[in-house]
């Protein structure tokens, strides 16, 4: 059972994220034209080739150098969302001190990635933004570590988390970010930047999840 | 009259800011060097030891920022797209560029995008050991709307605090003396601007906005963007005066103090009628008691082929004036 995120594992969860908001970009981008300048999905799609670009050979990959070729990848990226994931990327890369990182690892990194964002950014939950998926998946996971979870589990409790958070900007008023400009006409539209934290979080859940049970059945 | 369809003399839409900081090199080969990985223009040769003096932004407010790079301004500047902030890694790889040794000073035009990239640069210059200071530049008289909000925004003023702040560098200062002076020429300066008319973006034909023949956009930015409201198209005195006007009274300009003015084009005003507005900028601040102790009279801080035109006014001492007239050798200002 994997209780670490190794080199492999990382690229996976990458993998996995690159499926999801291939998936789901014209949603996102939809989205974003309804309460931004529909610039979000393109700029994404691109920080994510050019992660693709950076990142290391499999056999060579350690969970560190697949977070920190996230971050250069993401901050090569224009707008302001593209940037803000990179710092979360590379404050993750940070808190990883081994060549594989522990569920506690894992959550320290990115509740240090939360709180880099917030400096950066000013956004609180509740301001319509990607702060509202990404503080109660960093909550879930800090709890299901300090609980002795597997890795599976407390990722999993984390997606849910960042589901449910991002489901609850349908029914808010932008105070921060590009939305904050059409206001009222953003309410019912869920924030983009929440919805990609929320596939970000399920990506890991599933890649985790099915290793586990890949283990299990060899 | 059927409306104007904009043209421009460019080879690929796609390809502007390239090409373009690509024969801007080729024209000043004794004074700038192009870095086309991270769309750089930097001094060709740093001094060692020096403060080194980033800014940069988006492109099409030319010849900000490449043009005020060499002696007695800027060490590098960093290049974004067409009214786009330059990415985080641009600014990252500008900011290593331009230390070398004394830490740099970072001029920031107050945007979102740029205070984010220029913040997250400055974060990760901190990282390799490089210590950082920031400048945020935020003139814009129009924008003032208290608290709330992203703030004023960063416009012509800018050119003031590189040309100062330059000259503190030049003159062996640290980044923290020069970047706590290059905030007091933010504080002591404010600026207004109108447009007849809207640039349009490289590659395409329509402006950013259609005005009436009767109407002038009044507290227009650099960005294309509406002003604040429309106010009647008249002779330019008049114009200028609802111009100086507001902002004397905003920086509580006194009799007998003096003050550095910039009349500056947004990219389609011409230099006859830049000169007929700083005839009457003289005129209503010599009516003041006011004395514009130095100028700056042209286009430096464009907004595309805008045509119209900015008034910045910073209020005057005699180590500001002593620092302005230091010798300063780039393309767009040399004394």
């Amino acid at each position: 059972m994997t209780n670490l995120i190794d080199g492999s594992t990382a690229l996976a969860w990458f993998t996995a994220f690159n499926e999801r908001f291939a998936s789901t970009q014209a949603y996102l981008t939809e989205l974003d034209r309804l309460a931004g300048d529909g610039d979000f999905g393109v700029n994404i799609a691109s920080a994510l080739e050019r992660t693709q670009a950076r990142l290391p050979p499999a056999t060579e990959a350690t969970c560190t150098t697949v977070f920190e070729a996230a971050s250069r990848g993401f901050m090569a990226t224009g707008g302001t969302s593209g940037p803000l994931f990179g710092m979360w990327f590379r404050d993750i890369a940070k808190g990883t001190k081994n060549d594989a990182a522990a569920v506690t690892d894992i959550a320290q990194g990115i509740a240090a990635g939360l709180s880099t964002i917030q400096k950066l950014g000013g956004a609180r939950v509740g301001d319509n933004t990607m702060i509202d998926a990404l503080e109660p998946a960093s909550v879930a996971l800090t709890a299901g570590a300090e609980r002795g979870s597997t890795l599976g589990n407390a990722l999993l409790e984390a997606a849910l988390a960042a589901r449910a958070g991002a489901e609850s900007t349908a029914d808010l008023v932008a105070a921060r970010g590009r939305a904050t400009y059409v206001g009222e006409l953003a309410r019912g539209v869920l924030d983009p930047g929440a919805v990609t934290i929320a596939l970000f979080f399920e990506a890991g859940a599933d890649t985790v999840g099915a290793d586990t049970v890949g283990a299990g059945r060899a | 009259m059927p409306t104007a369809v904009r043209r421009h003399i460019i080879n690929n839409p796609h390809r502007v800011i390239d090409e373009a900081l690509d024969g801007f090199a080729l024209t000043h080969p004794e004074l700038v060097t192009f870095n086309n990985e991270h769309n750089l223009i930097s001094r060709k040769t740093l001094t060692p030891g020096k403060a080194g003096l980033v800014s940069g932004g988006g492109s099409g407010h030319e010849p900000l920022h490449a043009g005020f790079v060499g002696s007695g301004m800027l060490d590098v500047a960093v290049c974004g797209a067409v009214f786009a902030s330059p990415t985080a890694d641009q600014v990252h790889a500008g900011t290593k560029l331009a230390n070398t040794g004394a830490g740099v000073v970072q001029i920031v035009k107050n945007y979102t995008g740029d205070v984010l990239n220029f913040q997250i640069a400055a974060s990760l210059a901190d990282d390799d050991g490089v210590p950082v200071e920031q400048v945020l530049v935020d003139d814009d008289l129009a924008s003032d709307n208290g608290n709330d909000g992203p703030g004023r925004r960063g416009t012509a003023a800018v050119v003031t605090v590189e040309k100062v702040c330059g000259a503190l560098a030049e003159r062996g200062a640290g980044v923290s003396t020069i970047a706590t002076r290059g905030r007091d020429v933010v504080a002591r300066s404010r600026s207004l601007a109108i447009a007849l008319d809207a640039g349009a973006h490289p590659g395409e034909s329509a402006a950013a906005f259609e005005l009436e023949p009767h109407e002038v956009e009044y507290g227009v930015g650099i960005h294309g963007e509406r002003g604040t409201g429309r106010i009647a198209f008249a002779p330019a005195d008049d114009l200028v005066e609802q111009l100086v006007t507001p902002l004397v009274s905003s920086l509580q300009v006194k009799r007998g103090q003096s003050v550095i003015a910039i009349v500056n084009g947004l990219g389609g005003a011409y230099p006859l009628e830049l000169s007929i507005a700083a005839r009457n900028v003289h005129n209503l601040l010599n009516g003041r008691g006011i004395s514009i102790a130095r100028s700056l009279v042209g286009t430096y801080v464009s907004s595309l082929n805008m045509h119209g035109l900015s008034v910045t006014l910073t209020v005057a001492d005699d180590e500001l004036i002593s620092l302005w007239d230091d010798a300063v050798r780039t393309p767009a200002l040399t004394w």
